[in-house]
This record gives structure tokens, sequence and C-alpha cells, in this order.
């Protein structure tokens, strides 16, 4: 690759799921099963409007959170997201939040075959 | 085979979660029209939210009194191959002790700790020092009372035979409350002591020297004195069972409060101390109150009465977690009311918590007759059959009398050493010494030095019984080496060794270790059973110290070798 160049990735969503602490694991394992290469897990605190209205049941809910990023491509997003919130169990309250935002550009690492592949920077192994 | 066209776009709507919009500005502005509403919630949503929640809470338990019952169970089977009686009853009282102390640590988690916090943190601005000292001193008798290990020495207590310890008898007897309340004084004094502490930054060294020869004097003269010798090991074993999993929280909350008020929160080792003097006080308090009665002619102890109804097994239960229980958050309410002026929030959950304590110590107390004391008394009766005649059949002993001999020796350091790797507490601690030395003093390091402490207490404690060693003469040797090697180590190693000694008699070891030793002692005719406990504490204080010593040794070492290279 030359100096001058880097490999930008567009058509990137990136998914964000805030659960109770020691639950990402099993998110992240689902989103991979659904497509997802890989995951950030962030540590963090706080609580919910829910979470103070479920009364003494709220006392279950741990308010040390995981917050877990996971980027992935637009088309698979939905299953992601779709997967997340099954395994998480977002239908009950308190268990925690998930959302989804567009990308504008992603960069990292792109083997050189597969870069190759889309026409890019062909030359660069003759030189 | 006719076929079927299916269309994708159906097959994807059948498997695929639909997706409704709404929008999240309509959910708000309609949420706000009627506040505080909560979907009915489903029986499967209660049941994600709290099966989660239970199950880690009672694994924890599990994982504590789960070993040393297979271990107690284990060694009978293997080596004895006597099967406990009434295995259901134990069994049954095993799993009342594991509810009961879920149910408990997660009431003074929520109903206990957060009036302890609040009241350590506005105490110091609101209230004079001598307020402050008096609602230490209050805090700490109150708690002696909640905890739960204390019931164990009334369950213990009816095992002891009249004729052969009668003031022994008459202190686990009639005169429990008395008992109780010495114990609890000790603790109340040692808070205050540890307080000021706090406040002065004495160290924990002049503490030690201070405290420790006048116990030991004590019990020299006692064991002098005919009567009051057989009281040498309760009084020792009480100060293992006062530090337990109420008080230390509790009186670490409110002593760290005031430590910081005092500006010296910072000092990391802020939080050692206390416990070794709420386990060193009551001592003293025992023999006054052993004192006191031996004066006095004991009064006949009554039997075969009917007892009156709060006296049978449910009711008798029931009052005693209430008795423990309600002067503990009567007092605490009433300082926050009265003398902070603080009204509290969130009332239902320290109903909630308040109300869990409660039940917890009563499922405790009732499992813990029918369990775990049941369970060590079993095992103190079998045990010595490895050497000696079965007490009630006759049989000839199993192993020769030596081998015997040692394989109790070797079960006693087992249950000892095991009991205490699994305790939580000690792994908190390991992690805080470990930054604490550099990393001279790894985690690993201190937890198999405080259990092998402990298991050479127990092991000794056990031989003490067997061979009915003098027990004031092991204790003064004990704590004379350890004296001896404080003043050697450097403060932090003190500090930590000193709280090892009650960090591990937790509320589980606490009764299956003085029902073993009343067993084994019923067993081979010792006149009492007590002081497995008592030389558990001290065990790890001398291991401790000794790889503090070795540990310092280590540093100097590695500094001076840096100094050179560098």
């Amino acid at each position: 690759m030359s100096q001058s160049e880097m490999i930008v990735l567009v058509d990137v969503v990136l998914i964000t799921a805030v659960v109770q602490r020691g639950t990402a694991d099993l998110v992240v394992q689902a989103a991979q099963e659904a497509g997802a290469q890989g995951a950030t897990i962030f540590h963090a605190h706080g609580t919910g409007v829910r979470q103070k209205r479920l009364g003494v049941l709220g006392l279950a809910i741990n308010a040390e959170k995981e917050v877990i990023y996971i980027v992935v491509p637009a088309d698979q997003a939905d299953l992601v997201f779709e997967r997340i919130f099954v395994c998480a169990k977002m239908d009950t309250p308190g268990m925690g939040i998930l959302w989804m935002t567009p990308l504008e550009k992603m960069a990292t690492y792109v083997p050189h075959e597969v870069a190759a592949r889309f026409g890019l920077h062909v030359e660069s192994r003759d030189k | 085979m006719p076929e079927k066209s299916l269309r994708y776009g159906q097959l994807l709507g059948a498997i695929r979660r639909h997706h409704r919009q709404i929008s999240y500005n309509d959910v708000v502005a309609f949420e706000r029209t009627q506040p505080q509403t909560l979907g009915r919630l489903r029986l499967v949503d209660v049941h994600r939210l709290v099966t989660p929640y239970v199950s880690v809470r009672i694994l924890d338990q599990v994982r504590a009194v789960v070993p040393l019952a297979a271990m107690l169970v284990g060694f009978q089977a293997l080596a004895l191959r006597a099967t406990p009686e009434e295995v259901e009853i134990i069994a049954l009282g095993i799993c009342g002790v594991l509810v009961g102390l879920m149910l408990f640590m997660e009431g003074v988690k929520h109903g206990l700790m957060p009036f302890a916090e609040n009241i350590g943190f506005r105490l110091p601005g609101k209230a004079t020092p001598a307020v402050i000292l008096a609602v230490g001193a209050l805090l700490g008798v109150a708690a002696t009372f909640a905890e739960p290990a204390i019931g164990a020495l009334e369950a213990a207590g009816r095992a002891v035979s009249a004729e052969r310890a009668g003031l022994l008898k008459a202190l686990l007897g009639p005169f429990v409350d008395w008992l109780v309340l010495a114990v609890a004084g000790g603790v109340g004094a040692a808070v205050v002591l540890g307080f000021l502490r706090y406040l002065f930054g004495w160290r924990m060294k002049t503490l030690v020297f201070l405290i420790v020869p006048p116990c030991l004097g004590v019990t020299v003269v006692a064991a002098a004195t005919p009567g009051l010798d057989r009281v040498i090991g309760l009084a020792w074993d009480c100060g293992g069972i006062t530090t337990g999993p109420v008080t230390v929280p509790l009186v670490l909350a409110v002593g760290i409060g005031v430590a910081a008020s005092a500006g010296r929160g910072d000092n990391p080792l802020s939080g050692f101390g206390i416990v070794t003097l709420a386990s060193l006080l009551p001592v003293l308090g025992v023999f006054a109150v052993a004192i006191a009665l031996a004066g006095q002619p004991l009064p006949p102890i009554e039997t075969g009465a009917s007892p009156e109804w709060y006296r049978l097994t449910p009711f008798a239960e029931m009052l005693g977690a209430l008795r423990a229980i309600v002067p503990l958050v009567l007092l605490l309410y009433f300082v926050q009311r009265v003398v902070i002026g603080h009204r509290m929030k969130h009332v239902d959950i320290f109903a909630y918590g308040i109300g869990a304590a409660v039940l917890g110590m009563m499922a405790f107390n009732l499992g813990l007759t029918a369990g775990l004391v049941e369970l060590g008394n079993q095992a103190g009766t079998n045990v010595p059959w490895a050497f000696s005649p079965h007490r009630e059949s006759g049989a000839p002993p199993l192993y020769p009398r030596g081998l015997g001999l040692a394989m109790t020796m070797v079960f006693a350091f087992c249950v000892g050493y095991g009991a205490t790797v699994a305790e939580p507490a000690l792994n908190a601690m390991g992690s805080t010494v470990e930054n604490l030395s550099d990393g001279a003093f790894k985690k690993r390091l201190l937890i198999h030095a405080v259990a092998l402490g402990v298991g050479l207490g127990a092991a000794g404690g056990v031989a003490r019984i067997l061979f009915d060693l003098p027990l004031a003469g092991l204790l003064v040797g004990a704590y004379t080496v350890a004296l001896g090697l404080t003043a050697l180590v450097r403060e932090e190693y003190v500090n930590l060794a000193w709280d090892s000694a009650g960090v591990t008699t937790g509320p589980v070891t606490v009764p299956l270790l003085l029902a073993l030793g009343i067993g084994l002692g019923e067993a081979v005719g010792a006149p009492e059973g007590f002081g497995i406990l008592a030389l558990c504490s001290a065990g790890p204080i001398i291991t401790v110290l000794a790889v503090g010593w070795w540990a310092q040794g280590q540093t100097r070492e590695r500094r001076r070798q840096r100094g050179r290279s560098g």
C-alpha cells in the first residue's frame, strides 16, 4: 500500500447495547453467530427510569452495566440487532437498551487479497 | 412429491420479528401524562429478573457451606465407614442455613448498610466526638446481638455436661444473655477504641502491646483458679465468634466515615484494626462475667419441666431473630432521625431489607440447630472411633491408636484449611494486600498463609481436647510468639496479620467447629470442648506475621539489588 492511500469502508452500522454487568458475553456470542465480526465492551454504571419504577424488584437489576459496541455491515445490521434483542431479553423492563446508528465511514485493516479483489492498489505489489 | 412454492418475502416475514415503529417523542409525551405507571409484569419477566439475582447469591453460600459439610460427611464415610444419622433432617437444616444466610446478607445489604453509610457520612459533621463514640459503642453492642453465629453458642451449650463444668454450663444456660452482653460490651469497647485510633492515628502495634498482655494475664490467673479454668476456651472462642458478616461491615462503614472526617480517610489501612480489637476485648468481658458469677452459688439447672410455648422450636427461633435484629434497626433509625435529622428515601426497599434479614435469621437459626450443629456433633462423636472404642456401640477402634490420632489431626487440619480458602472476605483482603506491599505479598500467599494458620490451629485445638493439654499454656505460648513477631514486623503487616484472625471465622465455620469440638470433648470425656476457634484465631496471626517478616526481607533485598544496579 502506498503512503498516500487508505481504505475506507462504507455501508457500516454501529450497534450499541447497554446490558447488566455479566451478560455482555452472551450478547457478543449471539451477535457473532448472527454475523458480527467483533465487539468492544466497556464497563459503565447507570440506571434507567423503568428500574426505578419497578420498586423492590428493581433491586434485582445491577446498576453496573456493560456497553457493547458492535460494528456490522448494513445488510446484516437488522439481523444482528434482532438477535441481540432476543438474547438480552430486552422485552423485560430493566434488562437494558439497544440502538443502531449508521456510520459515515469506518477504517481498519483490510487483507491485501480482499482489497485486490475490489481493484484497489493492485500495482503496489509490483513496485 | 407435490411442489409447494413459498415467496421468500413470506418466509422472512414468518421467521423475523416484526418491527413496529413508534416515535419516542410520542412515548415520552404519553408517559408524562400518566406518571409512575408500569405495565403489568408478565410472570416470565419476574423470572428473568429474579432468577439470575437469586442464583448468584445462593451459589455464594453454597460455595461456603457445601465443601465443609461434604468434608465432614466424607471423612466419616471414607475413614470411619459411618453414615450420618437423620440425613434428611441434616440436609434440610443445611438448606435452611443456605437460604437463611442468603436472605440475611441481602437484608443487611439493603436494610442496614445504607443506614450505616449515611450515619458514617453525616454524623461527624453533626455531632460532637463524644456522641460519635457513644453511637459507635451502641452500634458495636447491637451488631453483636445480630451476628448469626452468636446463636451457635447457645446451641453448643446444650451439649456441655453440668457435672464436669458447672460454671460453663451456667454461662451457656441460664446466664447466656449475660454472656452475650459481655461479648457485645467487649465489641462496643473495641469500636470506641477503634474510632479513637482513627481520630488520633494510633499505631496498631501500640494497641496490640497494650491489649494482648492483659488478656493473657487474666487467662493465666483463670487457669490457676479452679472452676474458672473451664471458661478459658469459651472466652477466647467468643472473640472469634463476634467478628462476622454484620459487625465488620457495619462498623467499618461508620468508621471509615469518621476516619475521613478526621482527615485520615486516604490511608488504605484505615479499614484494619477494629476487627482485631473486636476479637480481643470480648475475652476480657467474658472473663469478667465468669468471675462475677463464680462468686455466687450456681442456681440449680431445671430439667424435665415442659417449656413454655415461646421456648419451643419454631417460635424460639422466630423470637430470637426478632430480638437480634430489631434493636439494631431501632438504634440505626434513631440515630438517623433524631441525631442527624435525615429523612430516608425508598422506605419500601428498607422494609424489604429488614424483612429479609429477619426471615433469613429465622431460617438460619432453624437450620443451625438441625443441620450444622448436629453434623458437627456427630462428626465429633464419630471421629474418636478411629483410635478408641466407639462410645455408644463399644465397637473396637478402627485403626491402630497412632494412625487414628494422626488421621484425626489431618482431618481437623483439612477442615480448617478448606474452610478458610473458600472464605470470600479473605479473597478481598488479599487483593488489598498485594497492592500495599508492591507485590511482595502475593494474594495467594496470604490466603494460603492464613489457611495454614487456621488448619494448624484447628489441629492444635483438636489435639488439646484429645490429650487434655492446658489451653492457657497453648494460648499464652502462641500469643507470646505473635507478640515477638509483631515487634519485628512492619506496621502494615501487623495490621493485616491481627485482622486475618477475625476474617476467617464466619457464620458457617463457627458452629461446625464449635460442635465438632464439643462432640469430641464428649467422646473422649474431656470436661469441655471449646478452644478450637481460639487456636484457629491465633494460628493465622503467627503464620501471617512470619510470612510478612519474610516478605519484608524480600522487599529489602530487592531494593538493595535495585540500588546496586541503578
